[in-house]
């Protein structure tokens, strides 16, 4: 089971030349992720690590069954790369690009919607089964089969957490990054409510940040509709009001964006509340899980 | 990216939106102000909402009140923010304020037009207590938008003579939106006057990961910017904004570098819990390389205060082989650094290890221990 992606993931990869596309289609291939083909326009031909890279997805398709995408493409050509997996009917596409214009990304997310294809990201290290599909930059290291679904803003917060998770002998049943914001296609309630479904996901750690609303949506979600156990850690606590911390998501306007508020919202929505990393094990072993 | 009243207005004029007749002052010595006509608004040029009740809007009625008015604003700071311009503009004759907004709802990942009869300073509260009397309108971004809801918005706000008016600046407003790849376009307020409607308040947020394709619009606005904030910036923001490094400057002790926004505000929090002091926030991003990290090291040691560098990095689109190139790099080119403590893990992390290593760097595998050791170091010294 898991969430979005199994072993019968086989994916397209679209940036594949590229010393990103390149490098972590090798770590994704290492880990055991079907990647079947690759596009990169102009490079048609070519092969990288045994996997051939075709000028169009058009073209990609004609040889090979595909089910999801990952995009290494630059911020700046990502919306045409999009467009032209929505086009071809990709039913699962991975944006991991960084800095995509907002304008970009709302007509590639109102035309994914139309089409039906469903969109984790931009800004966001993918996303990861362990032990069946990796489709996503995570370091394989922090990776175990297990039932902790894990849902982040930040791709760096969720390795982290991960690590200290597999240190202690919890695994994961699906690591989601959704990306750093303001604008995402899949949003930590909509991953919320996959997890709530999946059997195999038995608790629920949702790794937050400052700036938006999203993480109140969120609890309102966990307090109408979960069952399952949600440890939440919010960070950004130490975060000065007004100033970008880094994501584009992640800026305190007013008191609806600060830590202080979401941490609030999380608790009274039942969520456990973790201050840091090495409390979230602590808390997994006392619900029982 | 929030531009100042008078670069919207700017752009305003440039899409045929009327705005009133304005002066921009820097310095206040040899002002003329002869071609204003009387009474005149002076308006400070700050980038912070609610400045009129900050004291940072002023009413003139001739030439020599407002050099002395303008003076005194550009010698006072607006809610913390020192004055740098003041924008003087004839001032009109109001019968009725309405608000015009036009932004990207993040709830819907759609823009949404917004507009309200009951304009003016206190549009916030009216979202708040009466959110029924602001009109909402999603708009499909691939068709852009349509003139039935301008005519349904101008016919909610009363608009009857003047509709005409108001199409023509509400389709500009998108066109601004559209165009220059703006987060936020508003109007508060857009006066009804006996001349017709005039923006007497231009907002825009523009996106600044857009900057690619408004090359010229860019370099306009930072070139007037640096011009405005000459010295009111450290040296350490101005090596960083040269060179594109996130970089928040905090009033501690402890430089903080990270290679994700996420675990960059974790480390901080994580200083904070340990009792100590963040000199800052700065985040590197998924696709730096070597480079990204020497420059966040010059960056970080321009701030006079830092003590200790505390690196926080796991890699996943970052390689820590890169990294650690980066780290040596600058230790080569610098005789003098403070010391360094080094969290590294994930991808290529035996190679970056081994790389710092030779240049006598161990490494933290735990996080929290390398905030310990960093906040005790920064105590010490």
């Amino acid at each position: 089971m898991a969430i979005l992606i199994d072993e019968n993931t086989r994916v397209l990869v679209q940036g594949i030349t590229g010393r990103v596309g390149s490098f972590q289609t090798k770590i994704m291939l290492e880990y055991g992720t079907k990647v079947v083909a690759g596009v990169t326009p102009g490079k048609g031909g070519m092969e990288i690590h045994g996997i051939p890279v075709y000028d169009f997805i058009e073209e990609a398709l004609r040889d090979h069954e595909v089910n999801a995408a990952i995009s290494f493409v630059p911020a700046r050509f990502a919306k045409d790369a999009a467009i032209e997996a929505i086009d071809n009917g990709i039913p699962f596409l991975v944006l991991t690009a960084e800095g995509i214009p907002d304008h970009d990304v709302i007509t590639i997310l109102n035309y994914a919607a139309a089409k039906g294809t469903t969109v984790l990201g931009p800004d966001t290290p993918g996303l990861v089964s362990p032990g069946k599909c990796k489709l996503g930059v995570h370091p394989n290291r922090v990776l175990k089969e297990g039932h902790v679904g894990v849902v982040s803003k930040s791709g760096a917060l969720s390795y982290e957490v991960c690590r200290v998770l597999v240190e202690h002998g919890i695994g994961q049943s699906t690591v989601v990054g959704i990306g750093g914001g303001p604008l995402w296609g899949l949003s930590q309630k909509d991953v919320l409510k996959m997890f709530q479904e999946d059997p195999e996901t038995k608790v629920v750690v949702l790794l937050g940040e400052v700036g938006g609303t999203t993480e109140q949506e969120a609890a309102v979600f966990i307090e109408r509709s979960m069952d399952k156990p949600v440890i939440s850690l919010i960070v950004g606590r130490a975060a000065p009001k007004g100033a970008r911390m880094g994501h584009a998501g992640a800026i305190v306007e007013g008191e609806e964006g600060t830590a202080e508020n979401k941490i609030k919202a999380l608790k009274n929505a039942g969520s456990f509340i973790a201050k840091n990393p090495s409390q979230i094990p602590e808390i997994i072993k006392k619900v029982g899980a | 990216m929030r531009l100042l009243e008078f670069q919207a207005k700017r752009i305003f004029s440039r899409y045929g939106i009327p705005v009133p007749k304005g002066v921009l002052i820097e310095s206040p010595d040899g002002l003329d102000l002869e071609k204003l006509s009387f009474p005149a608004v002076l308006k400070a040029q700050v980038p912070v909402g609610g400045r009129g009740k900050a004291g940072g809007i002023r009413i003139v009625t001739q030439a020599k009140e407002a050099a002395a008015v303008a003076k005194e604003l550009l010698a006072s700071n607006i809610k913390g923010v020192p004055v740098q311009a003041v924008l003087a503009e004839e001032q009109a004759e109001i019968e009725r304020e309405l608000y015009l907004a036009i932004l990207i709802d993040k709830q819907t990942n759609m823009p949404i037009i917004m507009a309200s009869a009951t304009g003016g300073v206190d549009i916030e509260e009216v979202a708040r207590e009466n959110p029924e009397q602001i009109l909402k309108k999603h708009v499909e971004p691939s068709i852009g938008l349509p003139d039935y809801v301008v005519r349904y918005l101008g016919k909610n706000l009363g608009l009857g003579d003047y509709l005409e008016s108001f199409r023509e600046i509400a389709d500009q407003a998108y066109a601004i939106f559209r165009d220059c790849d703006a987060s936020l376009v508003e109007i508060n307020p857009l006066a009804v006057t006996p001349s017709g409607l005039l923006a007497l308040d231009a907002k825009i947020l523009l996106d600044e990961k857009a900057a690619f394709r408004h090359h010229d619009l860019f370099t306009q606005l930072q070139a007037e910017w640096r011009r405005l904030e000459k010295g009111t910036k450290t040296m350490a923001e101005q090596l960083a904004e040269e060179r594109g490094i996130t970089y928040v400057p905090l009033d501690g002790d402890v430089g903080m570098i990270s290679d994700g926004a996420g675990t960059g505000m974790l480390t901080l929090d994580l200083i904070q819990d340990a009792g100590g002091r963040a000199a800052n926030f700065c985040e590197l991003g998924g696709l730096a390389g070597a480079e990204s990290m020497r420059q966040a090291l010059e960056v970080v040691h321009a701030n006079p205060n830092v003590k200790v560098v505390l690196i926080s990095l796991i890699g996943g689109l970052t390689r820590m082989d890169e990294m650690a190139d980066g780290v040596v790099q600058y230790l080569e080119q610098h005789e003098k650094s403070v010391p360094l403590i080094i969290r590294m893990y994930g991808t290529q992390e035996e190679v970056g290890k081994a790389k710092l290593r030779a240049v006598g760097i161990e490494t933290f595998e735990d996080l929290e221990a390398a905030v310990r050791a960093a906040v005790k170091l920064a105590k010490e010294s």
